[in-house]
Formats: structure tokens, sequence, C-alpha cells
């Protein structure tokens, strides 16, 4: 760890950890118990343990690694194919998620 | 014509295409909708020899699936179409190609926008299809083998990632989506049928004239009323009075549209609110059942249920609908052509006064009165109608699982509210409470209040951050969206909370999760 440099919150976490010979109880990814996965678990709403917990949070930190590769279509617009520019106002998700729109247009309505 | 209609709109109405009249395209000025439809589409989708197009020919859907294909037409391959041509065309086309009331009868809950259900999905559909969205999404579609084929071709185009959501990592998905997905749902949910062939050449229920119903609204509770529809072409005009538990009368009046003969699509308004409405009409067109919501908060709303005036006697419900022992009260049995009640069960009375809504009945249950309450009234019956209760055995929060979204804060996605009932139980012949047997009396007052769920929610502090629970409506207001940073590494103002209600002695419990925003968010989810 000499050569290494914690750059945010959680990589200072580890290396307290280290200090405090609590590597064990470090997990990846989590803001307490655990963390994003490889496909729908967790889902967009509920984590896998069925509460939030473990869901990639804020949400807005990873939201265009979501919408990029069309992760969760049905609830994130997809800049893959389907709507190509719903980011284009919005660099940085996190500060800038009030420029992002809902996609179902509002005129139309049966 | 096409100008005269559109200058007919009022601009940014809620609603516009409720404003539309589409049959108005039937004057001799206008081309047929099978014109409009091909003069629309054609360019892209290719006619048969009958004139059919293609991919269009192989499917029936409901009207807000066809809504959603126009829309997706304009949004993912820049379709230009006015409104009062969508308008016109989700009509023709959910009337041609639409879905008989007992194939759509499964998946109601999924157009009426029921905000908690827990879909029970078998293998193979559960994995292909209801990870990404409801299964009801497909249950409401009827499509050709060769359509459903194609309909998996589409969803690898449209979204590639799709692969890894149907866990091709472990598995050789496309062939299970080829040799048994594409099969199962052509037998399942086939283009021909012999109920749509049947609704086809039926004659259809009548939605003008009067109806009477009965409803919850969010916040004020068991309501009744009239309404009237009227008009030759749609949107149908209604109007009428809402009347609350408490007495107080609201004015409504709204815009009808009914696609299929039989789906009723209604924006309202009641007092100052306004209400969507998501009803089907019955077969013989002598009742309406369905879901009326508040328009622009979907998640609150209430069961609604009518019956149609002038013809026989006919019973909708009562409110109100449970009864505290003891006390003298006023109940109202709401439907039409009633002259006069009898109440039986745990509860007798009869006579009673005829008003616009049924006849109202005052009535005295004795202290110890606990049971259910039959309605007859003329040639109409109601078994179970309401009930009485001197005392509760136990309490159960309805619904018992829950989804409530953080919003707003300046974004474009709104907070989404959730709104628990209390549902009072007696013991069954058991002698036990909270088993299988016991016996439902109802809604009733309770008082409402959050508590972390597990330990991550405690330590999170969720119930602090995730939003507040009224203690006298049940309704729970989620917070602003958006990273907090007074949460651990900013983290949203989301939460998993122990829902508790508490009525007299008993208490019950439920589970809410307040979880982050969609922005994709179309009428069928």
């Amino acid at each position: 760890m000499r050569h290494l440099k914690p750059l945010n919150q959680k990589a200072e976490r580890v290396t307290r950890a280290v200090t405090q010979d609590k590597m064990d109880e470090v997990r990846a990814m989590q803001t307490i118990v655990a963390g994003c996965a490889s496909t729908l678990d967790p889902g967009w709403e509920v984590d896998p343990f069925g509460g939030v917990a473990a869901l990639c949070q804020p949400m807005e930190a990873d939201l265009y690694g979501c919408s990029d590769p069309c992760w969760w279509p049905a609830q994130v617009p997809d800049t893959i194919n389907s709507y190509k520019d719903w980011n284009g106002d919005a660099d940085n998700a996190a500060k800038d998620w009030r420029s992002l729109g809902t996609v179902f247009p509002s005129d139309s309505e049966t | 014509m096409m100008k005269r209609l559109r200058a007919g709109l009022p601009a940014g109405a809620v609603g516009l295409m409720l404003m539309t009249p589409g049959a108005a395209l039937a004057q001799a000025d206008a081309p047929d909708p099978a014109t409009l439809l091909a003069d629309t589409c054609g360019a892209c989708h290719a006619a048969d020899a009958s004139g059919a197009l293609s991919r269009i020919n192989g499917q029936r859907k409901t009207p807000e699936g066809w809504l959603m294909t126009i829309v997706r037409m304009r949004l993912f391959h820049g379709m230009v179409i006015d409104p009062a041509t969508q308008a016109t065309l989700v009509h023709y086309l959910a009337d041609t190609q639409g879905l008989a009331p007992s194939e759509a009868d499964d998946f109601r809950y999924i157009l009426e926008r029921e905000p908690a259900v827990v879909e029970q999905v078998e293998a193979p559909l559960a994995e292909m299809c209801a990870r990404c969205h409801s299964a009801a999404r497909i249950g409401l579609q009827r499509r050709t083998r060769e359509e459903w084929n194609l309909h998996i071709d589409f969803h690898v185009g449209q979204w590639p990632t799709l692969e890894y959501q149907a866990l091709a990592r472990d598995r050789d998905w496309l062939k299970i989506a080829r040799e048994e997905v594409v099969p199962l749902l052509a037998e399942k949910y086939p283009f021909k049928t012999d109920a749509w062939d049947a609704w086809k050449h039926a004659a259809k229920p009548e939605a003008t004239g009067g109806w009477v119903f009965t409803t919850r609204l969010p916040e004020k509770g068991e309501a009744y009323g009239k309404l009237e529809v009227s008009g030759s072409a749609q949107p149908y005009a209604v109007s009428g009075t809402l009347k609350t538990a408490d007495g107080e009368a609201l004015p409504i009046s709204g815009k009808l549209n009914v696609y299929t003969g039989y789906e009723w699509r209604a924006n309202l308004t009641i007092g100052d609110t306004v209400y969507r409405q998501v009803l089907a009409i019955s077969e013989d067109g002598s009742a309406l059942s369905g879901r009326q919501f508040l328009h622009d908060e979907d998640s609150l709303g209430g069961t609604f249920k009518a019956v149609k005036a002038g013809g026989g006697a006919l019973i909708a419900g009562t409110v109100p609908s449970t009864l505290p022992a003891g006390s003298k009260a006023r109940v109202q049995i709401v439907g039409a052509g009633l002259e006069s009640a009898t109440l039986s069960g745990a509860l007798e009375a009869s006579g009673g006064t005829a008003n616009d809504y049924g006849v109202a009945l005052d009535v005295a249950p004795a202290d110890d009165a606990d049971g259910a309450v039959s309605v007859a009234a003329g040639e109409a019956a109601l078994q179970g109608a309401l009930a009485v209760y001197s005392h509760i055995d136990s309490l159960k929060v309805e619904p018992a699982f829950a989804v409530s979204r953080v919003g707003g804060g300046g974004g474009s996605a709104p907070a989404v509210k959730a709104r628990f009932a209390a549902i009072g139980f007696w013991k069954g012949p058991d002698g036990k409470a909270g088993t299988d047997d016991d016996v439902r009396i109802g809604a009733v007052p309770a008082t409402w209040s959050v508590e972390p769920f597990n330990e991550e929610a405690e330590k999170l502090e969720d119930v602090k951050y995730a939003g507040a629970m009224n203690a006298d409506l049940g309704i729970f207001t989620p917070s602003v969206a958006g990273p907090n940073p007074e949460r651990p590494f900013s983290t949203n103002n989301a939460g998993n909370l122990k829902v508790l209600a508490t009525s007299g002695e008993v208490s019950g419990e439920g589970q809410l999760i307040v979880t982050v925003q969609r922005w994709n968010d179309p009428p069928i989810h």
C-alpha cells in the first residue's frame, strides 16, 4: 500500500481497514452491505436482499453506466440506440440530473 | 378537415388525445381510418395483396399498446404524425385489432396503473421477458408465431445488451427464445382466437347514459356518485356529482374515450382535482369497473365500480362499506332503479329513502354486532355488501409490499407516493387470529407510522431521510431526488421501511421500499 494513495472516500476506508486489520470486512461497491452486480440483480428498484442499501447509490454516480449500455432500458432511457441525446445536456449526472427528462411524451394519452 | 380539428384543440390541455374528436374523421371530407393508416404507415410498412401492412397485420393490442407502438415510431424512427391522426389511428387499431374483454381480463392491473402488484411469472417467460418489464406487457399482446419471432429480433437489435439480461452467459438463450419461448407465446397469446372473432362481431355495450358509482378517493375516503355520458361522437362528454361519506358534494366534468367497444378511458375533474379512469364496461353493458386515480399521481387511487342507470335494479355497493357497532349511521345503498332496500345479517333494517344514488338507510347496529351484511333491493342483491364490527381480531396492511420513489427537487420525474389501507379481520373457525381462515371485515380507520425495516435501514437512518408517513391517511410522501450529501457516500434518499398500522388493540405491518426514480414511464410498464 506504500505506493498507493486513496483518491476517494471508499479508498480511504480501505486504507483505514488495512491499518486496523479489518480487511475481512471490506466488500466491493457497497453503501453498507453489498454492491452492483453483473445482470439485473440487483434490480433497478430493489437489491438482491430485498432492500435498497445494496443498490448502486447514489444512483447518479453510475447512471450513465446504465444508460450507455442500456442496462435497465425499461426504467432508464438507453443512449445506445433509443434515446441517443437523452443526457446530451447533462455531462455530470451527479450535478446535472435535473436536466434529464422523462421520455414518454406527455401529449400522448388514450 | 385536419386543420379544422387541430384548431379546435386547447393547447396544453390535460389528456390532449381525449380532446381529439377522432370519430369526426368519418365526415365526408376526411380520409377513412384505413386510408389514414396506409398513408401514415405505408411508407415503411409494405402492403400485401389485400392491402394489409407488414408487421401491423400480425398483431393485436390494447389501446395503450398501440399508442406505445406509434410513439415508438415517432421517437425511434422519426415518424412525424399530428396528435389528431395519432388519436384516430389508436382508435382504429384498437377497434379492429384489439383484445376481447376476456383476453385482457388477467392483466388489467397494468393498464390500471395499480402500483403494488407482485407478479408470479413462471419459466421460461420469467427469465426471458419479465426481468426487464411486466409479464402483463406481453400478456396484453396477441401475435402470429412469425410476429413473436420478429419481436425477439427487434429486441436484440434495439437493446443489444438484452443478451446479458437474458442470461446469455449461462445458457444458449437464443435457442431457448426461438425454440421454447416463441412457440409458447404463439400458443398462449395467438393472433387468431375465437374470443376475438366473437367480440369483433358482437353488439358492443353503450357507454352513453347514466351510471351510478362507488369509489375511494386517496384523501377523502369512500365516495359515491353519478355520471352522465353524452354525445354522438368521441370523446364523449361526462358530467356528474361525487359525494363523500361525509356528505361533501363535488361536481364532475370531463371527457371519455371508449376503445374496442369496452375500454373506458376518461379524464375527469372532480372538484378541482383531475382524475383518470381506466375502466372496462361489462360485456352486457350493465356494469363498469376498474381503477380511478389522480391524473398526475397515478399511485394514488382506488377501485371504481358503477352500474348502468335506466335498466332494472342494480347495486354497485354501499358507503360506508364497514360500520363500527353501537353507533347510529346512515348507509347509502349505491345503485340504480332502487326504491327501497333490506339489510340482513349482522344488521337488520329495511325501507330507506330513495335518492339520486340509490337508497339511504338510517341504521343503529347493536353494541355487539359483528358480521357481514347483505343488501336486497327489488330484483337486485349484493351478498356481504358491508360489514359491522364491534371488535377486530387482527389487522393487515394492504398492500403488504409497496414501492415509492423519490422525485421532484427540480428533476423531471415526480415523486411517487404510496398509500396503504388497514384491513380488519375476525378470527375464523379455528379460533386463531392471523390464519388462513380469518374473515375479512374491510378497511378500518388506523394510525400510521414507519420504522426501519432492518439493521441496515437503521444504520442508514432511512426513517429520517426517505420521507414522511401521514399518520391519519396512510399516505407516504417520499423525499426529494438526487444525491444527499448528508448521507454516507451522498447516497439517495432511498429507504427500506416497515409500515405500521394500529387500530385500537390490534396492529399490522407491511414493507415499503423507497427507491429511485424512473425516466421511462410509458402507459404499460
